[in-house]
């Protein structure tokens, strides 16, 4: 798993590229947690486009980064989930939870 | 006809991805839909993370043992450890509906394989067998 972080007019862009599976969800949970108290009123959204794979420590990940935007006042959604990746947030009923969009433009209506 | 064979695995989650590559190259020489065969991969990802974590509590150090068994009808995938005994009764999933980190990996499991069992007369450590009719 490879991680990139990209400002976007002052809002955090998270692009992951690869697996997210037990061994590597420990350092996504580290970096998804750091930049949410460091995006206070920001926009954290997280490119899955190059995401090949997630399991049960994967969205763990994110349910933890969803509890803490609750309190940072900030807003985490997700875009570009490749089919097989969406099914496994529909399967968990996460897709009613996580803001899930097909593109960055259409998470900002633009 | 029917095919089996055996791989032995560090208990470590770096060898997740190799368990996932076996699984799905299985699929591919077995003519196994697309679909069910991410399932399989996450499944048996799962069956092993849970070894990792509650069988050996994060102990890198010990084995995983994984024996698939194929047939034109069946697809049978046997993880053994030798860590702490596992509960058949607390084996559940929690509520899909109780949003809260974990507790997903045993409905990743159960969703794709149709027989879910632990073999109660393994002595030592966990024998999951797990069963996917392929017709």
């Amino acid at each position: 798993m490879k991680t990139e972080i990209i400002e976007i007019k002052g809002n955090k862009k998270l692009k992951i590229t690869g697996d997210i599976d037990m061994h590597t969800s420990p350092e996504l949970r580290e970096i998804l947690l750091s930049l949410i108290k460091n995006s206070r009123n920001q926009c954290v959204c997280v490119d899955f486009s190059d995401v090949t794979y997630i399991d049960s420590s994967g969205i763990a990940t994110f349910v933890e980064g969803l509890k803490a935007i609750r309190t940072s006042g900030s807003r985490l959604f997700f875009y570009g989930l490749p089919e097989n990746i969406m099914e496994i947030f529909r399967f968990s009923r996460l897709d009613r939870v996580f803001e899930i969009y097909r593109t960055f433009e259409d998470a900002f209506g633009i | 006809m029917k095919d089996s064979f055996k791989i032995t695995i560090p208990s470590h989650p770096k060898f997740l991805s190799i368990v996932r590559s076996i699984t799905s190259k299985i699929g591919e020489i077995y003519g196994i839909n697309e679909t069910i065969v991410n399932d399989l991969k996450l499944a048996v990802d799962e069956a092993c993370t849970n070894i990792i974590r509650h069988a050996y509590k994060g102990d890198t150090t010990k084995k995983i043992i994984l024996k698939y068994k194929l047939s034109p009808i069946q697809i049978t995938v046997i993880l053994e450890d030798n860590g702490i005994k596992a509960d058949i009764n607390k084996l559940k999933g929690r509520n899909l509906d109780d949003i809260k980190p974990g507790g997903l990996g045993i409905h990743f499991i159960k969703r794709v394989f149709d027989v879910f069992m632990l073999d109660e007369k393994k002595k030592k450590g966990n024998r999951l067998i797990l069963i996917k009719h392929l017709k």
